[in-house]
């Protein structure tokens, strides 16, 4: 496990973070959505992504002071050890719940739509054994891994949104604005947590090549993220309307459960092994950030080590509800509620900090430790 | 801790190993200043004349009038060269004022006066001449080790390109090397690697390109080993690895000249021995298994066209067996419901499930293969008829196997053939059968899930410290020769994760 530290480059920043965020697509986050902004939910992730340019903006400014300095040592620096343990604390019980919940519900996807007489700790325990084996080979393995595959996930999945296309009704996607323009707005805002693995992908700062392939990276994941969740989100209403959205809980699953290529009437197994791939590539890099979190909480220096336990209690915590497609789902939706003002106020509140203490001004002399 | 104290108690005492001080001090001492006795320790020596092949020869020159001694292997040199060369001048000198290097005629001529390095020198085809008087040996360059001649490479074959292999002389091998890398800067190390039989290792490199760091490691890792013997590189390959248990092969085994010099001048070093018609390269990534020479000999269209049978190939070998199994198993709506009905139909009468049924088929394949490998030629047509009667047609009539299962079989096994690295061969080979066995318990889940944790580990390698899927990710500046080629004249740049002195070809 004593992996040399070579940084990462932009290519595979860029995609450990579509792996992170855009695969939200493909679980129950769209159903939540569309749940509240019926058929305006497509818009969520842009309305989201704009708004989310303010704390990414803030936190990124911050962090350009500190050269180099992940979120873990600026927080200590920040806000004293104290106040710091809490807030990583919480980023911890966040990341962790989040990470339960998400595993869970996949599990349960592959369960319910794919191998519906499987016990579901086999499911559950090969899907963390696998993003076990990927976490502990280290953060460059994860990128190289995201790298190598995401051309491929990204092909599938245009794939498929081409043969949804052909067979939707786009007339679906009218009245645009869905409830109207200030619901659309109210309603989206509150689940900015969509982008929240934002906040975390400051953990990754020391591990990435430069400062400029950080924030180029950011602001590019970002753009392809609001791209990649619109389109596909746009796509789900044009094949189901808003309506059976709002009854489906995994609209990609039944979305490629619906198309067909000529003789080929069922693809869903084609499509199966790439949003495997990009599921276990996506919890591999949570299991990453828990262990880092929780090594830095607990001053535990090779948190490499903590990843196989942290997998096996996700297992057991994860398998704890009885019916997750509605037990689960109620939770992420809490989730999602409660993260918003964290991703919202943590960077505003690290921003204000440094500005109080004058460390923009004196950028250039500062070299923490 | 009660492991180590166990093993420590449990520890056996070597008793009947001799000392052998006396031995390596002798040979560490200069050869004695008394004539007699040094023949006569040379003589103790090689058990001369209880040693058929050691030949001493006392030989009076004349003109100088000096007594001389000229000991050599005959089985190993060259007896003409010593005849005409050395015998014969000093035999027939006059010239009382020459000196011994003058009188023989021969090409090479050390002095050497440390007994263990003359013995060396003798059991590598040298002959040693003694002459009375001179505390040191004349070492005269006439080995002459037999080997067969060059001739086409066996196991790498190219319609398009040179035809020349490597043989088991190392020399050869240089000088084939030499051919292509007509540079100054292309420099032949010599190692003696092991301890007993003190096998010649060479490193070959252009001194200009390599990186010193990558040529210390290899240095660092060839002189650490502590051996009696290694007779060829194949040998070496395994003491060399880092990964002694992984499937995935570091190094790359080539036997065909023209590669290994191209591998030199992009910055790669060559590892060559005697004994081996092969060389090693090092550092090898994924793709150097994947490709061939010839789709570089091949124009730009055709080679990668090679490259795309090739790649799919791959996929073809990997997966189709275990998909088979995944779908038939798992998945069955995925499957038209025509071809369901087909597949169906001929599974009716099996007995067995078509997971059981691939295995006992894949097993027959692996046999054919194993046995047209080992089986004598004169009657190598058995095994085609074996093959193709009993297993293909035999079985399907005694409802053994299903048709479309001998399809899938066979054409795994026909795609296997694309990888021409047998190392890289048997990975592929192995990997089909864990992702036979995943498909046969989770299905599609299985195969990706075995697939993901390939490819977590697949990054995780490093050879000799380059990162095996490099130049793919972790990115590097290079010429792109991943998956597909460029043309010719856009491929400007040495692989940059060797990290070359010189990066950009002129």
């Amino acid at each position: 496990m004593e992996q040399s530290k070579q940084l990462i480059g932009i290519k595979e920043y860029i995609a450990i973070v579509l792996l992170m965020v855009g695969t939200k697509v493909t679980d129950n986050t769209p159903t939540i959505l569309f749940e509240y902004i019926k058929n305006a939910g497509w818009m969520a992730p842009i309305i989201n992504g704009l708004i989310a340019i303010f704390p990414i903006y803030l936190l990124i400014k911050v962090f350009t002071i500190y050269k180099g300095k992940s979120l873990l040592e600026v927080s200590d620096h920040l806000f004293g050890k104290f106040f710091s343990f809490i807030i990583l604390f919480i980023m911890l019980v966040v990341a962790f719940g989040a990470v339960i919940v998400d595993t869970a519900i996949y599990t349960d996807i592959i369960g319910t739509m794919y191998f519906t007489k499987t016990p579901t700790i086999i499911v559950y325990g090969i899907l963390m054994l696998v993003c076990a084996y990927g976490a502990t080979r280290g953060f460059e393995q994860i990128g190289s891994v995201a790298w190598t595959v995401f051309p491929y996930l990204q092909v599938s999945l245009f794939f498929a949104l081409i043969l949804t296309i052909g067979q939707g009704n786009t007339a679906f996607i009218f009245p645009i604005l869905g409830d109207g323009a200030w619901e659309v707005v109210k309603e989206s805002s509150l689940r900015l947590s969509l982008y929240a693995d934002f906040l975390y992908l400051f953990l990754f700062y020391p591990y990435i090549k430069s400062e400029i392939v950080f924030k180029k990276g950011t602001w590019l994941a970002l753009v392809f993220i609001i791209m990649n969740l619109s389109i596909v989100m746009v796509c789900y209403i044009f094949l189901f309307d808003y309506k059976t959205i709002m009854q489906l809980n995994y609209p990609y699953h039944e979305l490629i459960r619906t198309i067909s290529l000529g003789f080929i009437i069922n693809m869903e197994a084609f499509f199966l092994p790439f949003w495997l791939i990009a599921t276990f590539v996506r919890f591999s890099i949570y299991l990453y950030i828990n262990a880092i979190l929780f090594g830095h909480l607990f001053k535990i220096k090779h948190f490499e080590y903590l990843i196989p336990s942290l997998a096996t209690l996700i297992v057991f915590l994860g398998m704890i509800p009885e019916n997750p497609t509605f037990i689960i789902f109620d939770i992420k939706e809490k989730l999602l509620l409660m993260t918003s003002p964290l991703f919202f106020l943590l960077p505003l509140l690290m921003w204000l900090v440094a500005m109080f203490k004058g460390e923009f001004k004196n950028a250039n002399k500062r070299n923490i430790r | 801790m009660l492991k180590r104290s166990l093993r420590k108690t449990h520890k056996k005492t070597i008793s009947n190993e001799k000392s052998s001080s006396k031995d390596i001090k002798l040979k560490e001492s200069d050869i004695p200043s008394n004539f007699e006795e040094t023949i006569d320790t040379f003589k103790s020596i090689y058990s001369y004349p209880d040693n058929q092949d050691v030949v001493l020869r006392p030989i009076d020159i004349s003109g100088i009038n000096k007594k001389s001694t000229i000991l050599f292997i005959n089985t190993i040199t060259d007896s003409k060269a010593i005849e005409d060369y050395v015998i014969s001048p000093l035999l027939n000198n006059n010239d009382s004022s020459k000196k011994v290097e003058d009188i023989i005629t021969i090409q090479s001529i050390k002095t050497k006066s440390k007994v263990g390095d003359i013995i060396t020198k003798i059991n590598q085809g040298n002959a040693a001449l003694f002459v009375e008087g001179e505390d040191h040996a004349y070492l005269l360059g006439a080995s002459n080790f037999e080997s067969r001649a060059v001739e086409k490479a066996q196991n790498e074959n190219v319609v398009k390109g040179p035809k020349e292999g490597f043989n088991e002389k190392a020399t050869t091998n240089i000088s084939l090397i030499r051919k292509r890398v007509k540079s100054e800067n292309l420099v032949v190390e010599s190692h003696i690697i092991s301890k007993r039989s003190k096998n010649d290792l060479f490193l070959l490199y252009e001194k200009d390109l390599v990186s010193d760091k990558l040529l210390q490691n290899v240095k660092n890792r060839v002189n650490s080993l502590d051996v009696d013997a290694i007779q060829n590189l194949s040998l070496l390959e395994q003491y060399i690895e880092e990964r002694k248990y992984s499937i995935f092969p570091t190094i790359l085994y080539t036997e065909r000249p023209d590669r290994a010099a191209s591998f030199i001048e992009d910055g790669y070093i060559v590892l060559l021995m005697d004994n081996s018609p092969d060389a090693l390269v090092l550092p090898a990534t994924f793709w150097s298994f994947y490709h061939t020479s010839e789709e570089h000999y091949l124009r730009f269209p055709y080679g990668n066209f090679t490259r795309l049978l090739r790649i799919l190939a791959l996929f073809i070998t990997l997966f189709t067996s275990s998909l088979y199994v995944a779908v038939v198993t798992y998945h069955s709506e995925m499957v038209p419901p025509d071809l369901l009905l087909a597949i169906a139909a001929t599974r009716e009468k099996l007995p067995f499930p078509a997971a059981v049924e691939v295995f006992i088929m894949e097993f027959a394949f692996e046999l054919i293969r194993e046995a047209g490998l080992r089986v004598p030629s004169p009657i190598g047509p058995t095994i085609g008829i074996v093959g193709a009667l009993i297993l293909g047609q035999a079985a399907v009539q005694a409802n053994i196997v299903s048709p479309i299962v001998v399809i899938i079989v066979a054409l795994g096994g026909l795609s296997s053939f694309a990888i021409g690295d047998i190392s890289m061969n048997f990975t592929i080979r192995i990997s089909r059968f864990l992702l036979l066995l995943s498909a046969s318990f989770m299905g599609l889940y299985g195969i990706t899930a075995l697939f993901t944790m390939g490819i977590f580990y697949m990054v995780s390698i490093k050879s000799f410290g380059v990162p095996y899927l490099s130049p793919l990710t972790p990115s590097y500046a290079s010429s792109g020769d991943k998956i597909f080629r460029k043309v010719l004249q856009k491929e400007i740049l040495r692989p940059g994760y060797l990290k070359p002195k010189d990066l950009k070809k002129r």
